[in-house]
């Protein structure tokens, strides 16, 4: 799980062109919209782009996604149990 | 006819700044990016610059620096001012990389956060949202830079744009590495901090 949680900080850092900061920088447990790393609706689209691509997952419920995407470590429990790839 | 005058002009090519036609020194990191070479030397703080696309980040940091010398705050509401810009490309440098996305049927994955930027008026609502610009903004294409137009342009913005004093007026042009930009602030009134009157002399003479 450690790893893929790292895995997931360094793809969405250049997938969202977080240019500034370092995997380290963001806890595994804050939220990712609002207060947290404070992603907006479009970061949201490419999430979902990047489930598909890495992982064969296909999100199509929008209120699907408000609870996988509330932290990274809850994206990383999703991911290893859902994931086609 | 009314008379308008030159503010600050900033200019920025693939390789060099000028500001009020003088070059200005970019400390240079090898593994950056030119335009954030030069946003990293603006010493600011907008996340939101790394998400723009080349277009973008380049009118974006030729109008920082105009904003800079006005002496306003970015957070400062600007009901007087409005944003018109020229290029050639449109915005043909980000819709390559969004067309790279979609180019390969089995790797179909159309990006959200690329294909936003796939509009050259962009990089006006990207201006006005961080300087709280509130007047009109409009982007054009021509073939070429044009003082005459943009002189004429700047000339009808300010004298028929009703509650208009200061345009960002000017040419922003990115395609393939190759930055072409060259941004003013104009206005109605002369004043302390003028440098030249708004005409087709002063125009060129900031097209280094």
């Amino acid at each position: 799980m450690d790893s893929l949680i790292q895995e997931l900080k360094e793809e969405i850092i250049q997938s969202l062109n977080l240019e500034d900061m370092k995997p380290e920088d963001i806890d595994a447990n804050a939220p990712l919209f609002g207060e947290g790393l404070g992603l907006d609706s479009i970061d949201a689209l490419e999430l979902i782009v990047l489930m598909e691509r890495n992982y064969g997952i296909k999100l199509n419920n929008a209120n699907e996604g408000k609870e996988i995407f509330k932290s990274i470590q809850v994206m990383a429990d999703y991911i290893s149990k859902n994931r086609t790839k | 006819m009314a008379e308008l005058f030159i503010q600050s002009a900033v200019r920025i090519t693939s390789d060099q700044v000028w500001v009020d036609g003088e070059k200005i020194s970019i400390k240079k990191e090898e593994e950056v990016s030119w335009l954030t070479n030069i946003y990293r030397n603006l010493d600011i703080q907008y996340p939101k610059f790394f998400k723009m696309d080349n277009l973008c980040k380049a009118g974006f940091l030729a109008a920082e620096m105009l904003m800079g010398k006005s002496g306003l705050e970015p957070t400062e509401e600007k009901r007087d001012w409005s944003v018109l810009l020229f290029n050639r490309s449109s915005s043909l440098d980000n819709d390559q990389s969004y067309q790279q996305t979609i180019a390969d049927s089995a790797n179909y994955f159309p990006s959200p956060a690329v294909f936003v930027y796939t509009l050259s008026n962009i990089v006006t609502g990207e201006i006005a949202i961080r300087n709280k610009i509130m007047g009109e903004s409009c982007s054009y294409i021509m073939d070429n830079f044009d003082a005459d137009i943009l002189y004429e342009t700047g000339l009808i913005g300010l004298s028929e744009g009703k509650g208009i004093d200061h345009l960002l007026i000017g040419w922003v042009e990115f395609l393939d590495d190759t930055c072409d930009v060259l941004l003013f602030h104009v206005t109605k009134e002369k004043n302390g901090k003028t440098i030249c009157p708004w005409n087709n002399v002063g125009i060129k003479k900031f097209f280094l």
